[in-house]
């Protein structure tokens, strides 16, 4: 019988093990924690890739709140019944689009993919409304009012009008109902989508033409040049690409889990609601000029100034109202301190009212053809270009 | 009637220039307290923001309408400015057709019968097509230029061709070393502004600009 030696025995529990298990575990972050998540589970390549090499200590605080709290939150659930969401949309779901890249840089807990897909039907449906409405803007007008209503500023204000606060810092610790982003990360980068980083940026003491067609081509979303090195307020922008990612997350969530028509409602409530004035976006190089050109093309008798009425001639303060005619008919009408600047002042109302042609309030959009029992589709106005 | 209003000029003359030699310059009494300030500018509204009294009884319903003077929204597209297939053409057209003077000043009302109705054209140079030169006058427009630029500048030839300065700046342009002299020339006269001179042209253009943004 051999002996038993007990006093080894506690050494040998108390002693940690030199070597780690040879049996590989599946990644702390990726299944033991966050089995609750909305995603799916991720492949097996990846599982093996999360796995920590030797030798490095598994990461204790998570860098974004566990999915499963989020049901416990307050704010969460205010929120989500602040913006009507429909019982489809799970409160992780919501949960999930309040984490930006810059704080959880997994792209299976924060909300890129929702944001991509919530940003690519905000900017459809904006841009089939402007097209419809204001079928004769210039494309450089098109791109603001494009920017006005789905631009990065403009959807960082809604979020903040539906009640979305930061958190300070993001962390597993914080509220699952604040926003959650680092200005301070790297990951920003990933969160560019569109567009093309153009190959004279590299060249740096050369100019380089930047035409509207190259800004079509090559350009973003909202025809800026996509360079992420070199923006003027660098915090401000993370701070409203990361709130206006929630909104976007938030349209992608609704179109993922209650449909195409659910999102295009919230989008028509909350970003086509607003009004925006783009008679003040218009900047003019030669308005005398560009109105004749356009009464040349569209078969008008040229424009002519004509004095409408005058006040003052001699003083300090004279007022003139010049009124723009094509033959008989009027154009436009301004009035200014000078002769020449009340005449340039018609031509640039003249040339608005033409540009800011519009069908009507209720202009009908393709999108609106995919409803049940639509209507026979009738093709909008569409001009035949700018006035060069 | 007419004889007093053609007289009443000449009277008030006479009678100011008395006044002033003979009487302090202080003749007229001031409003010294507010019930007098209060009667003096009571003022009776404007006929249009009274109610309709045309009929004694029932009073008709009406609408009191008085928008202010303002400049008109380019939002309001004239008449020639909408698309053939536009519904506000063919209702305008049939207002004007039908009833002309119920559109008044509207954006759509009909245009005046004749030149004479509009208000006076105003006068500065706008483009006028001729269409009047030849490729032999381009040429010769071209030979006078080089031969001597300071003689036969824009302005003289467009006066001896009859046709815009534009189109002999872009037939005939100047030689190279005749547009460094003019504008070395410009440069030079330029420096000898004063700082006010200076001040002022910049705040032109930058009115300028703030113009064609619409800034005023």
């Amino acid at each position: 019988m051999k002996g038993i030696r007990p006093s080894r025995w506690g050494g040998q529990l108390l002693h940690a093990r030199s070597c780690p298990a040879t049996i590989p575990r599946r990644n702390f972050l990726a299944s033991t924690v966050r089995c609750q998540s909305t995603v799916p589970a991720p492949a097996a390549e990846d599982l093996i890739e999360q796995i920590p090499e030797e030798g490095e200590t598994l990461p204790r605080k998570l860098p974004s709140p566990l999915p499963e709290r989020a049901l416990q939150s307050a704010k969460l659930a205010a929120l989500h019944s602040r913006l009507s969401l429909s019982k489809k949309i799970p409160l992780q779901t919501l949960a999930r689009a309040l984490v930006t890249p810059s704080a959880d840089p997994n792209s299976s807990f924060n909300n890129a993919n929702l944001a991509f897909l919530g940003s690519t039907i905000i900017n459809y449906h904006v841009a089939e409304y402007i097209t419809c409405k204001w079928p004769r803007l210039p494309m450089a007008i098109h791109y603001e009012a494009l920017r006005a209503f789905s631009g990065p500023e403009s959807l960082a204000q809604i979020s903040r009008r539906w009640g979305v606060e930061a958190a300070a810092a993001p962390g597993e610790e914080v509220d699952p109902g604040l926003l959650q982003w680092a200005s301070n990360s790297s990951a920003l980068v990933g969160t560019r989508w569109g567009g093309y980083v153009r190959a004279e940026t590299d060249r740096k003491h050369s100019f380089y033409r930047r035409g509207m067609s190259s800004r079509v081509v090559l350009d973003n979303d909202f025809g800026d040049a996509v360079d992420a090195g070199s923006v003027k307020d660098a915090h401000q922008h993370h701070q409203d690409t990361s709130f206006s990612s929630f909104v976007q997350a938030v349209v992608g969530a609704i179109y993922s889990h209650s449909g195409r028509e659910a999102a295009k409602d919230f989008v028509e409530s909350h970003i086509l609601s607003r009004q925006v004035d783009l008679s003040s976006l218009f900047e003019f190089q030669l308005p005398t000029r560009e109105l004749a050109m356009l009464c040349a093309r569209e078969g008008f008798e040229p424009p002519l100034a004509r004095l409408e009425s005058e006040t003052g001639r001699h003083s300090r303060t004279p007022v003139y109202v010049v009124g723009i005619y094509s033959g008989k008919e009027k154009l436009g009408e301004g009035n200014a301190p000078s002769l020449d600047f009340a005449r340039r002042k018609a031509c640039m109302n003249a040339l608005k009212s033409w540009y800011l042609y519009s069908p009507g309030n209720k202009v009908r959009v393709p999108s609106d053809m995919m409803e049940e029992g639509a209507k026979p589709w009738k093709a909008p106005h569409i001009d035949i270009g700018e006035v060069i | 009637m007419d004889v007093r209003t053609l007289s009443r000029p000449a009277t008030q003359l006479l009678k100011t220039t008395r006044q002033t030699t003979l009487l302090p310059l202080t003749t007229s009494r001031g409003h010294k307290t507010t019930a007098r300030t209060k009667r003096a500018l009571k003022i009776a509204p404007h006929d249009s923001f009274l109610p309709n009294r045309s009929q004694p009884f029932p009073a008709a319903d009406h609408i009191i309408y008085n928008p202010p003077a303002s400049e008109a929204s380019p939002e309001h597209t004239p008449f020639i400015f909408l698309p053939p297939n536009d519904p506000r053409r063919e209702a305008i057209q049939r207002m004007r057709l039908s009833s002309p003077e119920a559109l008044g000043s509207v954006a759509g009302a009909s245009p005046p019968e004749s030149d004479a109705d509009l208000p006076p054209a105003m006068s500065y140079p706008r483009r006028r097509a001729h269409y009047n030169l030849t490729e032999d006058d381009m040429a010769e427009m071209r030979r006078l230029r080089n031969e001597d630029p300071l003689t036969w500048s824009t302005n003289a030839l467009s006066k001896k061709f009859n046709c815009s300065p534009i189109i002999v700046s872009i037939a005939a342009p100047a030689p190279a070393e005749h547009k460094k002299w003019l504008e070395d020339k410009a440069e030079r006269r330029r420096e000898r502004w004063g700082p006010i001179k200076t001040q002022a042209r910049e705040d032109r253009g930058r009115r300028a600009e703030m113009l064609y943004r619409g800034e005023i």
